[in-house]
């Protein structure tokens, strides 16, 4: 399956009369996107603002951060399942506004202890998410509007949005292209080349799901079992983040898949064979956890064929068991395993931070966040859902780095490690 | 609890964390949103399985352990 | 500088294990090993004082061995204790690592000790301490006290420690978070390809080994027997009134369920963030099944419920927290009641 990325770089930010590219300038109607947006009767108003590198900016609770993106007419379709229809991910061209994104806001959330965005100063320094430009969206609910169908709204907004703003690039010619093009497991001519497969986790089931939940392809993942992706299809729109979505993951890091470009620079530099990743979802029920890790080794086996196997786990605690079973029963069948596990325990003592313990399991990427903190100022723009967060946002005299977007993140792009002294 | 000489037997759906943990009796409970009930049974049949679940777990606290 | 040293009765020249009840003896200026700490501790650095104890008074007597060394201590004007080295001996591992975390904790000077990682002492002490891994070669005693005075110059001179196996000294379990080059998803790649290979790599994270607790006996007749029930899902009465966190909680709470026959949706909520809550408020008896139990104490199969329930959050709590909230709880119902249903989201 081939994908072709075409990249627009985007160096700055803003609202104008029209929405075009006009050079590496990203302009913005502000009126024509929210008019668009308030097409969703769930909306009863949208405040949109620009935040951009370098400045004094603070913006929280984050409901999800994405790239803007879209399909190449006649290429397939942008977010299928929930904007378009069913067409497979991953396929045809998709052109890409690098350098930006749309960030959601949760009115939802009015104590404003959740993940924020930080731009300035260290926490700025630390996070990919500190040097792009983001379209900040807040939208507010009619009253008395169901949770769900409030989040329901907020995602189609947050695709629906990057959707527009990316097809001012469409017919235009891109500064780069990039090629993400896997044969799968069935690949020749690569012998003596270790075979590499991703599991990722997209959801847990200790938060249960709604019916209108979007995640995979539209769906809300009850009842799912393990799935093989493509790993093109990660990258382009398959799959967003689920409402459980107060750790460290994001959909920008779905459609920029760390540990999936990872795996394909290394395919392209010819160190492995990267031949496919599977989807599964941590688990509620036991029955439901002993199936999902045995499905999704025995995929990554028998399907991909792998030597090797990377696993990132979603959300807090408990899908660490899920992750760490699933590694343990691919060791088993004679698969060499990596985890990546986040910070769970508030003490900072290595006993307490593994939520699994087999010896088989030994190979752990820990993505940090609770032991860095960063003294922070009062910042020069705050922008939340409601006043009571902002007025909490800008008199935060302190931020854990696991507050911050992009900085712990589990999908792979964390730059945080735990050492153990 | 144990330590002191208590026998305890743990209901829970996260058995692996359970016993990795060093708990002697553990019962698998029926997901972590509700570990002694299903929401999607009907009322009397639901608490049946809380009845076997809790009659499972006073049956266990009757068992000889080896550590 | 000022050091005192802490050595058993076989290493003070008192005698073996014939000599273990031995109590404590004070020696001005430096004995056996301690000589050899001075030198490896160099110029400006003398063992003032050197005391000497038989293993078995010491962990037979700790509380009063550790006042009475303070006080000497104290007295001495000590910038630093030593203790050991250990090596196998379990006893004088217990004993000097009890003392280091004392001096440590309460006189604020620097406290070293060595002994072998599965000495009891490290099992005990490792968190609070920088233990040098000694072996158990006894006749390496010169290195190993070099180890010890090179992490006491550091400590004394307030200089920064670096990782375990930089410095010689035993892990002491704790996290560090690092801002570092490369991302998590290209470590891993390196990670699992060295593994593969069957290189040599660094785990980030060591894979914890939880020691067995002994299983105590059953329960003999259950028909009898008062049962109680522990949940660490969180559920409390409403308005949470002992205010139990939502996570890391480090609060327990008992609440009285005398008279009630099943557990109300509207009575109660839920202090615990890391779960859907949705269903247990519905029906708090699929956390605690108290409308079951009730029926099997009518029927006789227990004996009698006890008449409250403990409860707190599971969440994101650290080991050592959940270690002394069961201690805790353990202490309320030890000698009331007979077993315990123990009920976990």
């Amino acid at each position: 399956m081939r994908l072709t990325l075409a990249l627009h770089p985007v160096t700055g930010l803003e609202f104008a009369d029209a929405t075009r590219l006009d050079g590496t300038r990203l302009q913005v109607d502000r009126e024509e996107l929210r008019q668009l947006l308030l097409k969703d009767r769930r909306l009863q108003s949208v405040d949109l603002e620009t935040v951009c590198p370098g400045e004094s900016s603070r913006v929280g609770d984050i409901f999800d951060i994405l790239e803007p993106r879209a399909k190449e007419p006649g290429s397939g379709a942008d977010f299928p399942g929930i904007l378009g229809p069913y067409v497979l991910a991953g396929q045809g061209t998709t052109h890409v506004l690098r350098g930006s994104a749309v960030t959601v806001l949760d009115e939802g959330l009015p104590r404003a202890g959740g993940k924020l965005l930080e731009m300035g100063g260290e926490a700025g320094a630390a996070t990919p998410y500190g040097a792009l430009h983001h379209l900040v969206i807040i939208p507010h609910g009619v009253p008395g509007l169901p949770r769900h169908a409030f989040q329901n709204a907020l995602r189609l907004a947050s695709v629906t949005a990057s959707v527009y703003l990316a097809r001012a690039a469409v017919r235009r010619v891109p500064a780069t292209i990039e090629v993400f093009d896997l044969e799968g497991p069935q690949v020749g001519g690569r012998e003596g080349l270790l075979r590499a497969a991703f599991i990722g986790q997209i959801h847990g089931h200790q938060h249960g799901g709604e019916a209108d939940e979007h995640i995979l392809y539209g769906s809300n993942t009850q009842g799912m079992i393990p799935v093989p992706l493509h790993p093109n299809e990660w990258l382009d729109g398959a799959v967003v983040l689920s409402y459980w979505n107060n750790h460290n993951e994001e959909t920008y890091f779905y459609q920029n898949h760390p540990v999936i470009l990872e795996l394909y620079r290394r395919h392209q530099a010819g160190e492995l064979t990267f031949v496919g990743s599977i989807a599964t979802v941590a688990a509620s029920l036991e029955e439901e956890r002993d199936r999902n890790c045995m499905v999704a080794a025995h995929l990554a086996k028998w399907t991909l064929g792998a030597d090797v196997v990377l696993l990132t786990k979603y959300g807090g605690g408990a899908p660490h068991a899920d992750m760490g079973l699933t590694a343990r029963l691919c060791e088993t069948m004679g698969m060499r395993t990596v985890v990546a596990v986040t910070g769970s325990a508030g003490d900072s003592q290595a006993e307490s931070a593994l939520l699994f313990n087999y010896p088989e399991v030994d190979a752990i990427v820990h993505v940090g966040g609770n032991g860095i903190k960063w003294a922070v100022g009062r910042p020069e723009r705050v922008f939340a859902g409601t006043p009571e967060a902002a007025e909490a946002l800008a008199t935060l005299r302190e931020v854990s780095a696991s507050r911050v977007c992009g900085v712990a993140n589990a999908q792979g792009a964390s730059k945080v490690s735990i050492t153990v002294y | 609890m144990e330590k002191a000489g208590i026998p305890v037997v743990q209901i829970t759906a996260v058995t692996p964390v359970a016993r990795m943990v060093g708990s002697n009796r553990v019962i698998q409970g029926h997901g972590i949103v509700h570990p002694l009930g299903d929401a999607d049974l009907p009322p009397e049949e639901e608490k049946e399985l809380r009845r076997q679940l809790v009659q499972q777990a006073l049956e266990a606290l009757k068992r000889e352990v080896k550590s | 500088m000022r050091v005192v040293h802490y050595l058993n009765q076989f290493f003070g020249g008192v005698g073996g294990e014939e000599k273990a009840g031995t109590s404590l003896e004070v020696h001005s200026g430096a004995l056996g090993p301690g000589r050899v700490l001075e030198q490896a501790l160099g110029e400006g650095f003398q063992v003032v004082q050197t005391l000497v104890c038989g293993d078995n008074y010491a962990v037979e007597n700790m509380d009063e061995l550790s006042v009475r060394v303070l006080e000497m201590v104290r007295s001495a004007k000590a910038d630093l204790f030593v203790a050991g080295p250990c090596f196998n001996a379990g006893r004088y591992g217990v004993a000097a690592g009890a003392l280091c975390a004392a001096v440590q904790a309460e006189l604020g000077i620097p406290a070293v000790t060595a002994m072998v990682p599965e000495n009891p002492g490290v099992d005990l002490y490792r968190q609070e301490l920088y233990i040098v891994d000694s072996g158990s070669n006894v006749a390496a005693m010169r290195d190993v006290v070099a180890r010890m005075a090179h992490i006491s110059l550091k400590l004394v001179r307030q200089e920064p420690i670096g990782r375990p196996s930089e410095e010689g000294y035993i892990s002491r379990g704790i996290l560090r978070d690092e801002l570092v080059e490369r991302t998590a998803a290209a470590r891993m790649a390196d990670m699992v390809l060295a593994k593969a290979n069957e290189e040599p790599f660094e785990s980030e994270l060591p894979v914890t080994v939880f020691p067995p607790v002994p299983a105590p006996p059953p329960v003999r007749d259950m028909s009898r027997a008062i049962i109680a029930v522990v949940t660490d899902g969180g559920l409390v009465p409403l308005g949470n009134p002992d205010h139990i966190p939502l996570s890391a909680a480090t609060i327990w709470g008992s609440y009285s369920v005398a008279g009630i026959d099943n557990l109300e949706g509207g009575n109660y909520e839920v202090a615990h963030r890391g779960y859907d809550t949705r269903h247990v408020l519905e029906d708090p008896n699929r956390l605690v099944p108290l409308d079951v139990l009730r029926e099997l104490e009518r029927a006789g199969v227990i004996g009698k419920l006890y008449e409250e329930f403990l409860s707190t959050s599971g969440l994101g709590n650290p080991l050592g927290n959940s270690r002394r909230l069961g201690r805790e709880m353990a202490q309320k119902l030890k000698g009331v009641v007979d077993a315990v249903i123990l009920t976990s989201t």
